[in-house]
């Protein structure tokens, strides 16, 4: 049984949608650097380099998959079943909050103890923001497109009040809290570098999700509402039920992407750290194909380009925007050219 | 009292203007079938480039003009991908939404790195001479933007509801293979609502930097194209019942900040939240009884 559960014309059609769609997006690119008067040679090897010149930034390329696979998997379990949960990037912010309070109260437990229970409370945190549109949704019929979005910006300004007032830290300069204690910190993997153990956690649920949506009743019962609901209905699937395990999945998986962001990377929590993961996971999800394999290349790419554009930023003085342009140009042009194929066979 | 009320009153209308502009764009978008959710930054895009165009030539027509052509021409790949290619409208949006955010900070950076470009909002233009009753005369006492906003929205009301263009709009969303069958170009009809949709969308943008603010800085949208998205839920997709939402999210935003003005206790990013709680309530009160156009966010192909 194929995992993908797609024809073989089908992979080769992506094939051919993926080179198309790169050499499109590479070719928009170019051209915006060349009007604003940068080379796009040289931005490339600035990005490369930015991504790969050292361990170090290899360490940090690596470190950035974590946010945006998290971030990807929640959007992309919840799109199986026709659930768009757009609202990812506030249940992150909510997961990291949640995740900074635990694990500033758990400072006396030893890690192997504080770890877990402060990836349960940003698990929880993630669902318990989703909770509310996800209630809408399957109670009272509401579309959760706009109440999940319209929740992002009300966390986002809900983790802005708490960082300038009542938990910041009242000795730093910047909106954001005191250091959680170390005993909660993700251990460090590769000694002199910030690689965590959050990273292979994150390649992990890929996997995990995979064989979840792939090779389990649940997952099949999620797939199956999606494809079509009133067939699954009159299959004996509950769509109140499955919609609930996504629920629990996606806005979890959200959540603990904040936990890593904070106790792994950051070790505090600061007024707008994520540049949008959730938004950009999306961007994931779609180039990966939906699939979680497909997410976890799609990961790399996006933190190649994010890690190296940063750099490219520093060193050769192209704004990272440009970047999240590019990002935005691969993922539509390889949506319009697989669509475009498949619609002339 | 009374001055309070004035201000909050005469405030709101100029907040609620590129909302509505972007709403009644996105109620024809969404009437012929395709959802936008790149609106947040078409706006976004278009208020730079108004100001930006304003700020080097001098003239506001310009400016104008660059928001229409701009917002016109992102409007343009999400027709192309969502109408004459047909792939997921909700991805394209959300893509279409980071694509024009990118490119307007991305365009600040470079812009604001030789001047930040700044202009003068434009004036007040005192209405029939009303500017002046107590009461009621703030709402004379506008620039042209928000008259023209309202003035827009109900024209494309009575486009939509009373001409056969706006029968055909509705019908592209509604029932497209019947439209079909009687000879519409449904695709057409399509493609030309969500251009308009991204020409509103244009005049949002300029709405908030030549309207009021008189500069562009990243984020200064916050929010506002999808709270656009909002109102056209609330309004349950008519352009008319529009007016009445963008007011009332306009109302959330004068009053927000005239709390923050006023030092009331309440934390500043909490007042900042509230036309979001407001959106968030809006959604989960107007559900019942709303029903989206049928062949929304389904691609036409003809049979």
């Amino acid at each position: 049984m194929h995992s993908t559960g797609l024809p073989t014309s089908l992979r080769l059609e992506k094939v051919e949608s993926y080179a198309i769609g790169a050499l499109v997006s590479l070719g928009i690119f170019s051209g915006i650097l060349l009007a604003m008067g940068f080379s796009p040679l040289l931005s490339f090897e600035a990005i490369l380099y930015g991504a790969f010149g050292s361990v170090f930034s290899a360490t940090e390329t690596f470190i950035r998959v974590s946010p945006l696979l998290l971030g990807a998997l929640a959007f992309l379990v919840a799109f199986k079943s026709r659930f768009f949960n757009i609202g990812v990037e506030g249940q992150l912010y909510i997961g990291a909050l949640t995740a900074y309070l635990a694990a500033s109260q758990l400072g006396g437990l030893p890690g192997l103890l504080a770890v877990p229970l402060v990836a349960f409370a940003a698990f929880a945190g993630g669902v318990a923001w989703l909770a509310i549109p996800l209630l809408m949704r399957i109670k009272l019929e509401v579309n959760e497109v706009f109440s999940t979005l319209v929740m992002n910006f009300v966390a986002v300004l809900v983790i802005s009040w708490l960082t300038t007032g009542p938990i910041k830290d009242p000795i730093a300069v910047n909106p954001q809290t005191a250091r959680i204690p170390e005993s909660t910190w993700l251990p460090v993997l590769i000694p002199g570098t910030r690689f965590h153990l959050g990273v292979f956690a994150a390649i992990l649920s890929s996997f995990l999700i995979s064989g979840i949506l792939y090779r389990t009743v649940l997952g099949y019962e999620i797939r199956a509402v999606g494809l079509n609901p009133r067939a699954a209905k009159h299959g004996g699937v509950s769509v109140a039920r499955s919609l609930a395990s996504v629920g629990l999945l996606s806005g979890g998986l959200a959540g603990l992407a904040g936990m890593i962001e904070i106790t792994g990377t950051s070790h505090l929590l600061a007024q707008g750290f994520s540049p949008g993961f959730g938004y950009q996971g999306i961007g994931v999800a779609a180039l990966g194909g939906f699939h979680p394999i497909g997410a976890l290349s799609a990961s790399i790419l996006f933190a190649i380009l994010s890690i190296g554009g940063e750099a490219m930023q520093r060193g050769a003085g192209v704004p990272i925007e440009v970047i999240y342009i590019l990002q935005a140009t691969v993922v539509l042009s390889v949506l319009i050219v697989q669509r475009w194929i498949s619609l002339r066979r | 009292m009374a001055d309070i009320v004035t201000s909050i009153i005469s405030a709101s209308l100029p907040l609620a203007t590129p909302i509505l502009f972007s709403a009644v764009g996105e109620v024809y978008n969404e009437r012929a079938g395709v959802m936008n959710l790149g609106i947040e930054g078409i706006m976004a895009v278009t208020a730079l480039a108004s100001v930006w165009v304003t700020f080097s030539t001098g003239s506001y027509a310009l400016g104008f003009l660059a928001a229409i052509v701009v917002g016109i021409a992102v409007a343009l790949v999400h027709s192309f991908a969502c109408v004459t290619i047909g792939i997921n409208q909700l991805i394209a949006g959300l893509m279409i939404f980071s694509l024009a955010e990118g490119i307007a900070d991305f365009g600040y950076r470079t812009v604001s790195a030789v001047v930040p470009p700044t202009v003068e909002p434009l004036q007040a233009l005192n209405l029939f001479g009303l500017g002046e009753v107590p009461l009621i005369g703030p709402l004379f006492d506008q620039n042209a933007l928000v008259y023209l906003a309202f003035a827009l929205a109900l024209v494309m009301g009575f486009v939509l509801y009373r001409t056969t263009w706006g029968l055909g709009v509705r019908g592209a969303g509604e029932a497209p293979q019947a439209c079909d069958a009687a000879g519409i170009n449904v695709n057409l009809v399509r493609h030309l609502c969500v251009l308009i949709g991204g020409l509103m969308a244009g005049l949002g943008g300029a709405a908030m930097t030549l309207g009021y603010l008189g500069i562009y800085q990243g984020g200064i949208v916050a929010g506002r194209g999808w709270i656009a998205i909002v109102v056209v839920i609330f309004a349950r997709w008519s352009p008319y019942r529009a007016i009445l939402g963008s007011w009332m999210f306009g109302l959330g935003f004068s009053v927000a900040s005239n709390l923050i003005g006023s030092g009331v206790g309440i934390p500043y990013y909490v007042l900042l939240a509230l036309p979001y709680v407001l959106a968030l309530f809006v959604i989960l009160v107007v559900h019942r009884g709303t029903k989206p156009p049928s062949a929304l966010t389904v691609p036409f192909r003809r049979r």
